[in-house]
């Protein structure tokens, strides 16, 4: 008799979701499905706003990622506004993603996956959390706490607000850098890289070997994201480039407003987040990629910068081609948080960030514009379409966790075949199931647009169709 | 120093009542005012630079706006949303001191989307304020 496996809610990401897990009639994994329940429609009532107003509407999908989506929007506004922008206001929205790098990548880290990592998969979902960690290791919660505070202040002092920040517009930015703000930022500095520094060593001192790394299962994909045209890591602009597990160029370099020649969009009938997949080679696993610290690792030839390139050594050596592994998405976070904090150094280091001349105005010169750049979690793509007046007529979005719609599945499906034989199911292949999702820090209020966080249902469910046994987190 | 912190959002009707007294409290040396959605880690380092802090918060029971004190508490609540207690467990767990703190709670009855109060609300905020004045003055009776 075939049974299935939900879990329902998926906790510590945000927004809802659940997970199916059919067995066969052994008892054996036969799929796994993961399934987002919401869905809140921002692409349809964007229509009729102006598309000066899309940096703040947008900015209200979600209160993790809002900077994320005033940077994509604002940057579709300066294709619309056919403007450029003055150098300090790149240099500012430059610096303005750096921040929110950093503090996305602190809380999936330090609040969201510590506890997974350092109090063991099997802990007991009533202390496996940010208070556990807290109490196992109070010195390392301070500093992760004091890290992500460090990003949101970068953003605060920016913006005005560390939540959305109505800062980031069409042509620029509304407000320059004060001195005593940039003074700020570069005094932070320190303290911030040596927390990385130290919790890169104690993540290394523990979680290289294949065993702890293969947890979360390991498989083949393509990887995504933008790269400078000199192939090293970028996060604001440059070109789209896809590379295969073995490292090599699937799409070397390809113009991001032209993102649809190479990505198009699926649905699924259990799921309201949509399927993303590379075009030339069809829907599924041919065509799947993943997005986010993983894959713009996978995808650059360097990050750039001295420290996070001695880093990104050590990492490569420990993986033939590009890692297909799952957690590695916790270790590249780290990563991209240490060349975030040196990309900082040198934004602040570069005396045109201080230029009060941060804004281009214009009108509507163009009927469509693409805004495209690199959120914690992986690319970023809004697209509008206007009429004469600048009003929405069609606005489409594609953000990092629809990207890797396909990467999470099949992550799922792996992991369930790895921990779950003959229908036996503990609390600790839940976990495992659960920290598969979570690895790639997904936003489900984003990627449907949705608003709240993410519990995790866990339905098994027989031959005939029958629900055997549910588990509800959350 | 004091830090006075209105919890809520202005977008749920009732709920945005903490940080509507709290922004319209005026500018004086040596209190600090922060509103937020909810309370997460982070503040913990704004916590423990102050010698007294007070949370303003809605609350769905109760007659009438109370101030109680808060004593540091464990919560296993979910990554990045906490209590008062927890938030004040967490400074005294990592960084070994807490303010003095309370919490100002004003009861309301609509949390649905809008930025107006119900009659109710609206009915309290007079005392709110009182309290929270009085508070600042260090005379407020506290319910404890």
């Amino acid at each position: 008799m075939e049974k299935q496996i939900h879990i329902e809610p998926v906790t510590r990401v945000e927004g809802h979701g659940k997970i199916t897990v059919f067995l066969d009639d052994a008892g054996d994994v036969r799929d796994a499905q993961f399934h987002v329940t919401e869905l809140r429609g921002f692409e349809k009532f964007c229509e009729g706003r102006t598309v000066w107003e899309m940096p703040g509407l947008t900015a209200r999908i979600c209160g993790i990622c809002p900077v994320s989506h005033i940077l994509a929007s604002a940057k579709a506004g300066d294709a619309i506004l056919s403007v450029r922008v003055p150098e300090s206001g790149i240099l500012l929205r430059r610096l303005m993603n750096l921040g929110q790098m950093v503090q996305s990548h602190a809380l999936s880290f330090f609040y969201l996956s510590a506890p997974d990592l350092l109090l063991g998969w099997d802990a007991d979902p009533a202390t496996r959390n940010v208070v556990g960690l807290v109490t196992a290791n109070p010195d390392l919660a301070r500093k992760g706490i004091r890290l992500r505070a460090y990003g949101q202040q970068i953003i605060d002092r920016l913006g005005g607000k560390r939540i959305h920040p109505a800062w980031a517009v069409p042509g620029g930015v509304n407000q320059a850098l004060s001195k005593e703000d940039h003074a700020w930022i570069l005094a932070g500095l320190p303290e911030a890289m040596e927390t990385i520094r130290e919790t890169l060593d104690l993540f290394k001192s523990a979680f290289v070997s294949e065993e702890a790394r293969g947890v979360l299962s390991d498989f083949d994909s393509m990887y995504m994201g933008l790269v400078a045209p000199d192939g090293s890591w970028e996060h604001y602009d440059g070109l789209l480039r896809i590379v295969d597990r073995e490292g090599n160029n699937v799409v070397a370099g390809h113009d991001p407003s032209r993102y649809f020649d190479i990505i198009h969009e699926a649905s699924q009938p259990w799921s309201y987040l949509k399927f993303p997949f590379y075009a030339p080679m069809g829907f599924g696993t041919e065509g799947m990629y993943r997005v986010g610290p993983l894959g713009r690792v996978n995808v650059c030839e360097r990050f750039g910068t001295p420290k996070a390139d001695e880093e990104l050594e050590a990492f490569r050596a420990l993986t033939t081609g590009r890692s297909g592994k799952v957690f590695d998405y916790h270790y590249t976070r780290l990563l991209e948080i240490l060349a975030s904090l040196e990309r900082i150094e040198k934004l602040l280091a570069d005396e045109r960030i201080l230029s009060p001349r941060v804004r281009a105005e214009a009108g509507i010169n163009e009927l469509e514009g693409v805004g495209i750049h690199e959120a914690p979690r992986g690319t970023l793509i809004h697209h509008y379409k206007v009429d004469q007046n600048g009003i929405i007529e069609k606005a489409n979005f594609i953000v990092s966790t629809g990207h890797n719609n396909l990467g999470m599945n099949r992550a799922v499906q792996e992991i369930a075949k790895m921990y779950i034989q003959k229908g036996n199911i503990t609390e600790g292949i839940l976990n495992r199931i659960e920290g598969g999702i979570r690895a790639y820090d997904p936003c489900l209020s984003c990627s449907v647009h949705a608003v709240g966080q993410m519990p995790l249902d866990v339905r098994i469910v027989d031959a005939e169709g029958e629900t055997v046994k549910t588990l509800t987190r959350g | 120093m004091d830090l006075v912190i209105g919890i809520g959002n202005r977008l749920r009707g009732d709920d945005g009542i903490g940080p509507s007294i709290v922004e319209g409290l005026p500018a004086q040396t040596g209190v600090t005012c922060r509103v937020v959605h909810q309370l997460t880690p982070e503040l913990v380092m704004q916590l423990v630079e102050v010698d007294r802090v007070l949370f303003v918060d809605a609350a769905i029971s109760g007659e009438a706006p109370r101030i109680e004190a808060v004593c540091p508490r464990p919560h296993s609540g979910l990554g990045h949303a906490m209590t008062p207690a927890a938030l004040m467990d967490l400074a005294r767990t990592i960084c070994h001191k807490t303010p003095k703190a309370w919490l100002l709670t004003v009861p309301g009855i609509d949390f649905e989307f809008g930025e107006r109060f119900s009659p109710v609300a609206t009915a309290h905020l007079p005392e709110a304020t009182h309290l929270l004045h009085a508070w600042l003055a260090g005379s407020v009776p506290v319910t404890t």
